[in-house]
């Protein structure tokens, strides 16, 4: 074996189980609970309005949330070079700027709105779809402050002790919004049994009616094309990324068959490329219906809202479905149109379209602004649709637009290959999260 | 996984999907400019895809225009690019490690374009790659 094998197979256990010991999957959650004296990561009624947190319950919350990164990013860890968007480097540099001013951003959403405000921002994932407050963001928006912390401290550019103030915060703001959409318990969605069903019953007894059934091999085959042609979109319209999508349930029904919500955001005005899409709905919402079958799916719902099944290919398996549109980011959930088979087609078409074009745009672009245009992506799209809805994001705008000194420092070190270097160890081997039990402040 | 008459196996890879095998000419895209030609090229729906990462951005118009098979050299089933393939239909296998062909300037080994090759796409986690022989 020659020297990269080499060093692909010394990382092979790394990669089958969190630092070579601890599973993914239910079984990973038990034994990572069994290392953690301070189970933080589980929330109740009262410890949700802590004003400070002790070293004890900071590192609880970091270790779980150290493992469940890894459970999450493990099987995709090789996803390897795109040929298009330098990822890697915008989303290193992005983690930088998130640490650098989303603290600050926690502060004043929480000043603006209070905590029960901010709580209930969480629970905007019980009564809507079609919009970015979701279950993605209550774990995202926290995660992506502490990887630029562990960065940060990997590069040296800062100590990983310092900043408590910071990190606390991050915490503390985490752990109201996953309240807000859980209530009491694991505010990880791998923590409740890789399981997302944050609808109440209502709102999803009112999107599941009259669902059109897709026996007729030429409706399945156009309701496919429809399903990947606008996920594919929302992909390329933010910078390869999951912030377009999000997937909720699955939510049982009475007769032993199941039901998934999906999202898939089309629209968003925030960039400049956003324009491409006019015409399309902010929105589109999928109400996936699964029948109960002798070959019955394992499904399973992470922390950033994607399904994976086995066998994989569940889509062979949907019996029915419905399809609404939400016309504008603002659009009330009154408001929300059932889209049928010919207006399906229309925005099939026109995302598959609009992406060809948008495509060829990217690729125009040089590389810098490659990686300046997805670290915009990337800092506006774990804070925005919060702050958005907080009332405070034309404040806060420009605290997000300007790269802070810190993002400035790490750039030509992270833009200059040393992005591949940095996220293995912060992703998957924990060090993106330094325990306050082991740096001194 | 065994051999197959006709075929020579040369390489396996991590399956997103089981599905059909599929069987058609060999692609390799490099660039974005070698996509938007590719798409923009005859016989799209008959042609086998490989690139080198598991991203989705860089092969959306080949999704979009529904090519035949994907294969990657690098990524996982989880991957954006497994995530929307499986969306599509579309057969993929990733991070195959090729053990004959042609070596590109970056040092990966794959089969020639034009190879006519076969995904035997029916089994997971892991599926063979052949070349049809003559």
């Amino acid at each position: 074996m020659g020297e990269a094998e080499d060093a692909a197979a010394a990382f092979q256990p790394f990669l089958e189980q969190y630092l070579a010991e601890v599973p993914g999957g239910a079984a990973g959650d038990r034994k990572i609970r069994e290392r953690i004296t301070t189970p933080f990561m589980d929330i109740t009624a009262e410890d949700v309005r802590l004003d400070s947190l002790t070293d004890e319950q900071i590192d609880g919350w970091q270790q779980y949330a150290a493992w469940n990164l890894w459970e999450l990013i493990a099987n995709r860890s090789t996803e390897g070079e795109s040929g298009l968007i330098p990822r890697q480097e915008y989303e290193t540099c992005a983690f930088v700027q998130h640490w650098s001013v989303y603290p600050r951003i926690m502060r004043t959403i929480t000043e603006a709105i209070g905590v029960d405000g901010v709580i209930e921002l969480g629970r905007t994932a019980h009564r809507e779809v079609g919009t970015k407050l979701n279950v993605t963001r209550n774990w995202a928006t926290p995660m992506v402050a502490m990887l630029g912390r562990g960065i940060v401290a990997k590069l040296g550019l800062e100590e990983p002790g310092a900043r408590r103030e910071d990190l606390e915060e991050v915490i503390k703001f985490a752990r109201r919004l996953q309240f807000g959409t859980w209530g009491e318990g694991c505010g990880f969605v791998s923590g409740r049994g890789f399981v997302s069903p944050a609808l109440d019953a209502d709102v999803l007894a009112r999107l599941a009616v009259d669902l059109d059934p897709l026996a007729d091999p030429d409706v399945r085959k156009a309701f496919r094309r429809f399903n990947g042609a606008t996920e594919l979109f929302g992909f390329l319209l933010h910078y390869d990324n999951r912030a377009a999508m999000c997937d909720t349930g699955p939510y049982p029904q009475e007769d032993g068959g199941f039901i998934i919500v999906r999202d898939h955001i089309l629209h968003e005005r925030a960039y400049e490329w956003g324009a491409c899409a006019e015409g399309l709905p902010y929105a589109v919402t999928e109400i996936l219906s699964f029948k109960p079958g002798t070959d019955p799916l394992e499904v399973t719902i992470n922390d950033i809202s994607t399904t994976f099944t086995k066998p994989a290919d569940y889509l062979k398996h949907l019996d029915a479905v419905a399809v609404y549109a939400r016309d504008e980011q603002e659009t009330p959930m009154e408001g929300l149109r059932r889209l049928g088979p010919d207006e399906q087609l229309a925005i099939a078409k026109q995302c598959s379209t609009t992406m060809l074009s948008l495509y060829q745009t990217i690729a125009d672009k040089d590389r810098d602004q490659k990686i300046k245009d997805g670290v915009q992506v990337y800092a506006y799209e774990m804070i925005m649709p919060i702050a958005q809805r907080a009332g405070v994001w034309d404040d806060v705008k420009p605290q997000v637009d300007e790269l802070s000194e810190l993002t400035l420092q790490a750039w030509p070190t992270l833009c200059g290959g040393g992005a591949a270097e940095v996220l293995p160890p912060v992703f998957l081997l924990g060090e993106g999260f330094p325990l306050l039990s082991k740096v001194s402040s | 996984m065994g051999q197959l008459d006709g075929y020579r196996k040369v390489g396996t890879g991590q399956n997103v999907f089981e599905a059909e095998p599929v069987e058609g000419p060999l692609k390799w895209l490099e660039t974005p400019q070698d996509v938007i030609d590719f798409v923009n090229g005859d016989d799209v729906e008959e042609t086998i895809v490989l690139s080198r990462g598991g991203t989705t951005t860089f092969m959306a118009p080949a999704l979009s225009s529904g090519a035949l098979g994907l294969i990657t050299l690098q990524g996982g089933p989880q991957s954006h690019l497994g995530i929307v393939s499986r969306e599509f239909g579309i057969p993929c296998v990733m991070s195959v490690a090729f053990t004959e062909g042609v070596e590109l300037p970056t040092g990966e080994t794959v089969p020639a374009d034009g190879s006519i090759v076969r995904l035997e796409s029916t089994t997971t986690p892991n599926a063979d790659v052949y070349v049809k022989e003559g």
